[in-house]
């Protein structure tokens, strides 16, 4: 596959800030696969975000955007490109679907908006103000904003945030539905499960540096334990018991309780990767940079 | 030629304003000054119409401008139209155009009733350029503004300072209190007083003198390099501020 996006020694410090935030990362995005930030608050993915959309332009680095510099881009850029911000935006004195043509005449290339509507379950309510919109509603609508020029490549700040989840599943169902038509996604993510759910390769952002890239696969078998979890009774009282996966069926002492023992549970587990996640980075995701 | 994208845009921001209630507050606005005016006889009325035109083109265009800045910096739809193909200046361009067209739809109101129940006498194409151009520079004045302003409260404030120190030195002169010749030239920085030359000036009879053309020039001038330099210069990094993402 090859890169649709290529960041080189990427450095940006906000005007009133002494520091930079983003400390020179280095990543690239591949064509057609899902490419997650995982990192908590003020980590620097949104600003990333926010820089590779064109948003934040006074940028160290460089920046390729299917082998063209980004700086050499115009506002011909945001034809290509999908965005959802974390929070949802809209003008909410006016439908939806009243917002969704406005900001879709601006583009050339146009999807249906009905379909993707009806894909998200707010057909039946396009002629409602947005005002009237639950949170999730709006999330969801975002989403259609963000699909609604049929873009190669889609930007989702934390997409599934304030979602409950059988809308999350809906969003998720239709950022991989976008990838496997040819899309590329960024994501960025405090949330784990949505990172190790949707994405092909995953970056661990603290700091504003990146500590780790890597598939969630990959990092699970180099950084997690291959485990299964045993729990019996011995003489009425229950004992839990873990047992390294390599070599299992050699393990003598778990052959044994197999046998010998009144097994209740047994269960086989891999670290996750918040797990692995504070592992590398020495932080959890719940904290503020 | 303005391109699609811009009528489009142009046409966007009217809807906004009717939607948001500004252009309802501005035809409600006008239908009072239609009713007071009514009810005022002879000279005061001359004299009131012109400075009602001058007020409505100049303070009420910073008024209803900053009003859509600050309904869209508590949406935070400014970040979304940041990621379309639009440019900076079509964006800005349309709020521009987009309050002067509405300015001028209510002013217009307020004209044509008055030449019809009063039989006032005025020159069509100079009034049309008049509020045009006075709205057009004030506008852009106000949009410049409100980069600088919190809330809507604060903006208010602002607007009420500069009715002090721009309008009622204008509005003092027009109505003879300022009486000094020295005035006449000095009045002519301010922006309120050249709105207010060229408005007066273009109700009959029409007498045009070089304060007119000064007037016009300098609120095409400045208005320009106010554009230019600060309001698009400054646009992306306002944006970006009160964008929230």
């Amino acid at each position: 596959m090859s890169s649709i996006f290529e960041v080189k020694n990427l450095k940006f410090k906000y005007k009133n800030n002494q520091e930079n935030v983003l400390k020179g990362i280095n990543f690239d995005i591949k064509e057609g696969e899902i490419f997650g930030f995982l990192g908590p608050s003020g980590a620097g993915k949104s600003t990333t975000q926010k820089v590779i959309i064109k948003i934040l332009e006074d940028y160290q680095g460089q920046i390729l955007y299917k082998q063209k510099d980004l700086k050499d881009y115009k506002q011909d850029f945001f034809e290509d490109i999908g965005v959802s911000f974390e929070m949802p935006i809209h003008f909410s004195k006016m439908t939806a679907i009243e917002n969704i043509n406005f900001f879709q005449n601006l583009y050339k290339k146009k999807a249906d908006v009905e379909k993707l509507m009806k894909r998200v379950g707010l057909w039946e309510d396009k002629d409602k103000m947005v005002a009237e919109y639950s949170k999730g509603m709006k999330i969801r609508l975002n989403i259609v904003r963000a699909l609604l020029n049929s873009p190669t490549m889609l930007f989702l700040d934390e997409p599934t945030n304030g979602l409950d989840p059988s809308n999350a599943k809906i969003l998720k169902d239709l950022i991989r539905e976008f990838k496997n038509s040819g899309g590329t996604v960024f994501i960025t993510s405090h949330i784990m499960s949505d990172i190790d759910q949707l994405c092909d390769r995953v970056a661990f952002i603290v700091n504003g540096e990146i500590k780790e890239i890597d598939t969630p696969r990959n990092l699970k078998i180099r950084y997690g334990q291959r485990q299964v979890k045993v729990e019996y009774r011995d003489n009425n009282k229950l004992i839990e018991k873990s047992f390294s996966m390599e070599n299992l069926g050699n393990n003598n002492e778990f052959m044994e309780i197999l046998k010998a023992k009144d097994i209740e549970t047994i269960h086989s587990g891999e670290t996750t990767l918040e797990d692995i996640f504070i592992k590398v980075t020495g932080v959890t995701l719940d904290d503020e940079q | 030629m303005m391109n699609n994208r811009l009528i489009y845009l142009i046409k966007g921001e009217l809807i906004r304003l009717h939607k948001y209630k500004v252009t309802s507050v501005s035809f409600l606005i006008a239908l009072i000054w239609l009713i007071v005016l009514y009810f005022v006889d002879g000279n005061i009325f001359n004299d009131l119409l012109p400075l009602l035109i001058l007020v409505d083109s100049t303070m009420m265009s910073l008024m209803y401008i900053g009003s859509v800045m600050f309904f869209e910096k508590k949406e935070s739809t400014m970040s979304s139209m940041l990621v379309t193909p639009a440019r900076n200046s079509e964006l800005i361009l349309a709020k521009i155009l987009s309050n002067t067209i509405h300015n001028l739809l209510s002013t217009a109101l307020i004209i044509i009733v008055f030449v019809i129940v009063k039989n006032v006498e005025v020159n069509y194409i100079l009034i049309f350029l008049a509020i045009v151009f006075s709205t057009l520079y004030h506008t852009t004045i106000g949009l410049l503004l409100s980069y600088y302003q919190k809330d809507f409260t604060t903006m208010l404030m602002t607007v009420m300072m500069i009715s002090f120190l721009l309008l009622i030195p204008a509005v003092l002169f027009s109505i003879n209190v300022l009486k000094s010749d020295i005035w006449e030239y000095i009045l002519l920085i301010n922006p309120i007083q050249a709105a207010n030359e060229i408005i007066s000036q273009s109700f009959k009879p029409i007498n045009l003198d070089w304060k007119y053309y000064f007037s016009f020039l300098y609120l095409v001038i400045s208005g320009l390099f106010i554009y230019k330099f600060l309001v698009l210069k400054q646009f992306k990094n306002y944006a970006i501020s009160i964008s929230g993402v």
